[in-house]
């Protein structure tokens, strides 16, 4: 299993790496974005929930075309066959989901950094700033790869991933709003709890999406 | 290895169409069935049930490996398949292909199997390069790579030049004796390689 999985991700990021077509668009969408409202706004400083919400919107919808794409490529390509029959089902999804938390790893890389220069951002507690930027890019990856297989499997694109996507992710995006917010006032009182409910909910999603991936991903 | 595969009473609709029924056949190794007929009656389609990518939408399809019967998904290791409708990764390399195909072969037994198909020296070229030919031949070489015990092949000739056609022939004289082999075709050529036949027309 374990070889399986390697197999499948280097060859996930080989094509990745060479295609470039999620992560570009991706870092795109984050830096426009991120552009837009520090020019709209015009140094007008925001308080810390709008920043908090800002800053999740932007995550969030930079990261949904390409953890989409990871599955709709192999349908778009025709190669999901390919892959089905050369790597077990359990393996495909656990490649697939170790690639969406790294791309999701590498969209917060870039879009933190800017989001904290372009909105003059003043982070009070940056250690548990880092982990609910961590523990929630976490959750919505667990969440969201078993649903953008179930998305390519049923011919969907984008539009059909960000409506079915909404109620399952809306939890944590929720917690993870809340915890940024008392990390950007330093008043950390519960927002540990709330890094908590995000590392189980991933471990929750993930387990029951192992379970129940190759009802998905084979054609019954 | 000895494989076996049996259908019984296979049928396939789409919707309130029903594009075959009442299709059975024992296989076993050393034995070869041709599945002919026009386009659109349903040669592909058996295929894949035959592959256990496709359920049926009555019937049964069971696969036995030295004696124990397999499950489905368990049964996808030991067959060889390609199909117009399956590509291989075309940002990648053809060796990158076969190594993703062969797991833990060395890269001796990838390129012998370029050298087998004449793709040597085109190992190191990204698939999108290559020729429709050239694809189909790389498609073959990962059908054929891992010695699968069945052999699953949906039109394999197509693209293919006269001497594409000939090493696939030869391969597949090669190895008949102890492979189960399923050719889903139009072309008489590649039919005639099997001795047993579904016909669709008829």
């Amino acid at each position: 299993m374990i070889s399986d999985v390697l197999r499948q991700l280097k060859k996930d990021f080989l094509v990745e790496f060479r295609s470039r077509a999620a992560v570009n668009t991706a870092l795109a969408f984050a830096g426009i974005i991120t552009l837009s409202i520090s020019l709209a706004a015009g140094g007008t400083p925001f308080s810390t929930l709008v920043q908090a919400v800002f800053l999740w919107i932007i995550l969030f919808f930079s990261a949904m075309n390409g953890l989409l794409h990871i599955f709709t490529r192999e349908e778009e390509e025709q190669t999901s066959l390919f892959l089905s029959l050369n790597v077990p089902a359990e393996a495909v999804y656990l490649a697939k989901l170790v690639f969406n938390i790294a791309f999701f790893l590498v969209i917060e890389m870039v879009t933190c950094p800017l989001f904290i220069f372009f909105l003059q951002v003043t982070v009070k507690d940056i250690i548990l700033f880092v982990m609910t930027v961590l523990s929630g890019g976490l959750a919505l990856a667990s969440a969201v790869t078993m649903l953008a297989a179930m998305t390519a499997r049923a011919g969907g694109k984008g539009s059909l991933f960000t409506v079915i996507s909404f109620p399952v992710v809306l939890p944590v995006i929720w917690v993870s709003i809340g915890a940024t917010v008392e990390s950007l006032q330093g008043s950390s009182g519960d927002a540990w709890n709330s890094v908590v409910f995000l590392l189980a909910f991933s471990g929750a999603v993930t387990a029951i999406s192992f379970l129940l991936f190759r009802y998905v991903w084979y054609d019954e | 290895m000895p494989v076996i595969i049996e259908g019984t009473n296979i049928a396939k609709k789409f919707n309130r169409k029903t594009l075959f029924r009442d299709i059975s056949f024992s296989l076993s190794a050393g034995q070869s069935l041709a599945i002919t007929g026009r386009n659109g009656s349903g040669k592909s389609t058996l295929l894949r049930i035959v592959a256990g990518i496709t359920s049926p939408s009555s019937g049964s399809m069971t696969y036995a490996l030295n004696g124990a019967a397999l499950e489905r998904y368990n049964f996808f290791s030991h067959i060889g398949f390609i199909s117009p409708v399956m590509n291989v990764y075309e940002e990648l390399t053809g060796l990158e292909n076969l190594r993703f195909v062969g797991g833990k072969k060395d890269d001796d037994a990838h390129l012998a199997i370029l050298d087998r198909f004449e793709l040597r020296g085109h190992e190191n070229k990204a698939v999108r390069l290559y020729s429709s030919g050239m694809k189909q031949r790389l498609k073959l070489a990962c059908c054929f790579l891992n010695d699968p015990p069945v052999l699953l092949l949906d039109e394999p000739g197509m693209n293919l030049d006269r001497k594409g056609r000939d090493i696939i022939y030869s391969y597949l004289d090669s190895v008949r004796e102890n492979r189960i082999i399923i050719i889903a075709t139009n072309e008489n050529e590649e039919a005639a390689l099997c001795r047993g036949r579904i016909d669709f027309d008829q």
